[in-house]
C-alpha cells in the first residue's frame, strides 16, 4: 500500500466526529464497496447507503408487463439486458413469459439487438432500452444504426432514466452523495456542481477500484468535518467537466426529456427520455399501439425504501427469507448492482 | 448491466473500434469518441466506448488527495 493510500485509509478508519450518512448512488458502487472490503473500513459512526443507481432495480414492474405484453401478445424477440429477465412484473418475469414460450434473449449491448433484427427478418426485434445516461447513447445508437440500414422489423421500448433530477428527489437522505462516475462521464459535472452550489448538497465522483473509492471516501469525509458544502470530482482520469459533448448531442437528436416512473421514488417530471417523433417507427410503444399497461407491485417488499436509503435490506421481511438471487420479489434482489443482492452475498446476515 | 469495462484499443475503422479487455477482444462502437488511436484505453459500456482513460488509478489517487487534502 502506498503513502498515498495510507493516508487516505486513516482518514477513514480515524474519523470519530458526528455520525455521518453517505449515500452512493451508483448499483457498481454498492457492489464493489461490499466486495472489496471497504465496509469493513468504515467506523460505526459512518453509515453507507444505497442509493437509486441501479436501473433495473428502478426500473417500474409495468415497464417488465409492457415487455410481457410485446413477447406474448405480439410475439416479438425481447433483446434485453440479462439482470432484466428474472425482475418480477404483476403476473410474471420475462423468464416466466419464456416459459410460456415467449422468445426472450439477453444482449450486452443494444447493437447486438440490430444484430439480432437484421439476421431475422421474418421476425420482429424489440430492445429494452433500460439504463441511465450511461447506457442510453448506446440505444441511440442502436436506432441510427436500424435506420441507416433500414429495418422495419427493429423497435426500442425505452425506460431510460436522467439522474439530475432523481438528486432533486432525493435532497436530504444523506450528507453527502457519491456521484456514478461513469454517469458523469457522458454528462459531465454541472448538475452535481449546481446542487452544491444551489441547495448545498454536497458529493463527490468516484471511480471504481478500490484506490478510487477508498480516495473518494477519504476525501469526502474529510470535507464534511469542514462543514462546508463541496462538489469534488475524484475521478479525472475519466470523468472531466465537460462529460462527452458528442454523446450529449446524440442523446438529444434522437431522445427528449419525459416524465418517468421511477421504483421507490414514483413518478418524477423530467426524469426520463423517450424518441423524439422523427424516430416514432422505432418506438414499440407507438408501433404496436401498446395499450397503458399499469404495474402492481409486491407490497411485501421494501425495495422503493432501499432505493431511498430508508431502510436497509435487512430490515426487509422477506430478505433473505422468501427473497433471495434465486427467487427475487423485488428488482433490488435481481441485479448484480442491486443493494439486496450485495447484502446477500456480502453482509454475512444470510 | 451497468458494468464498466476498461480496455485497450487494438485498431478502430469506421467508428467501430476492436478493443483488447485482458486478452478478450471484441469490437464496439467508437460513435461517440473522436480521435481514438489505437493503444488508447478507453471505458465501454454496453458496446460503446463512452470515455478515454487518461492514467493510472494510482496518479490520480495521488492527484486527488495530492490537491484536496
Amino acid at each position: 500500500m502506498n503513502e498515498t493510500m495510507k493516508k487516505a485509509r486513516d482518514i477513514i478508519t480515524g474519523y470519530n466526529g458526528r455520525p455521518l450518512r453517505i449515500m452512493e448512488v451508483c448499483g457498481t458502487h454498492t457492489h464493489e464497496i461490499f466486495r472489496l472490503g471497504i465496509r469493513k473500513l468504515v467506523p460505526e459512526n459512518v453509515d453507507i447507503i444505497s442509493g437509486p443507481g441501479c436501473p433495473v432495480c428502478v426500473t417500474a414492474v409495468g415497464f417488465i408487463d409492457e415487455a410481457v405484453w410485446l413477447a406474448l401478445e405480439k410475439g416479438c424477440i425481447i433483446c434485453t439486458f440479462g439482470d432484466l429477465i428474472k425482475v418480477p412484473g404483476t403476473e410474471m418475469s420475462l423468464a416466466g413469459a419464456r416459459a410460456k414460450g415467449a422468445k426472450v434473449r439477453p444482449v450486452y449491448s443494444p447493437l447486438d439487438a440490430v444484430e439480432i433484427a437484421k439476421d431475422n427478418p421474418d421476425e420482429q426485434v424489440v430492445f429494452l432500452a433500460v439504463g441511465f445516461e450511461t447506457t442510453t447513447p448506446s440505444a441511440c445508437l442502436a436506432v441510427k444504426k436500424a435506420l441507416e440500414l433500414r429495418l422495419d422489423n427493429f423497435s426500442i421500448l425505452t425506460a431510460n432514466k436522467t439522474m439530475p433530477n432523481a438528486y432533486n428527489a432525493l435532497v436530504g437522505s444523506a450528507d453527502a452523495f457519491i456521484y456514478p462516475g461513469h454517469v458523469n462521464a457522458i454528462t459531465g459535472n454541472d448538475a452535481c456542481i449546481r446542487l452544491c452550489k444551489e441547495k448545498g448538497v454536497s458529493g463527490v465522483v468516484a471511480g471504481f477500484t478500490a484506490s478510487e473509492l477508498i480516495t473518494a471516501l477519504a476525501v469526502a469525509i474529510n470535507l464534511l468535518q469542514k462543514g462546508e458544502p463541496f462538489f469534488r470530482n475524484c475521478y479525472p482520469r475519466v470523468v472531466k467537466d465537460e462529460g462527452n459533448p458528442a454523446a450529449i448531442a446524440l442523446m438529444n437528436e434522437v431522445m427528449e426529456p419525459c416524465d418517468s416512473e421511477w421504483r421507490g421514488l414514483g413518478m418524477i417530471p423530467m426524469s426520463g427520455m423517450k424518441l423524439r417523433e422523427e424516430y416514432a417507427e422505432y418506438d414499440s410503444r407507438k408501433k404496436y399501439d401498446m395499450p397503458v399497461i399499469t404495474g402492481r407491485p409486491n407490497p411485501a417488499c421494501r425495495c422503493g425504501d432501499v432505493l431511498q436509503g430508508k431502510c436497509k435490506p435487512s430490515d426487509c421481511k422477506v430478505f433473505g427469507k422468501v427473497c433471495t438471487p434465486l427467487h427475487p420479489v423485488g428488482a433490488c434482489m435481481v441485479s448484480d448492482e442491486g443493494a439486496c443482492s450485495a447484502y446477500y452475498q456480502y453482509s454475512g446476515l444470510v | 448491466m451497468c458494468v464498466g469495462l476498461s480496455a485497450k484499443v487494438v485498431s478502430i475503422k469506421d467508428q467501430t473500434a476492436l478493443i483488447d479487455a485482458g486478452g478478450a477482444q471484441r469490437e464496439i462502437s467508437s460513435g461517440v469518441l473522436e480521435d481514438l488511436e489505437p493503444g488508447d484505453y478507453v471505458m465501454v459500456h454496453a458496446g460503446v466506448a463512452i470515455a478515454k482513460i487518461t492514467s493510472s488509478d494510482e496518479d490520480e489517487a495521488n492527484d486527488v488527495m495530492g490537491d484536496l487534502l
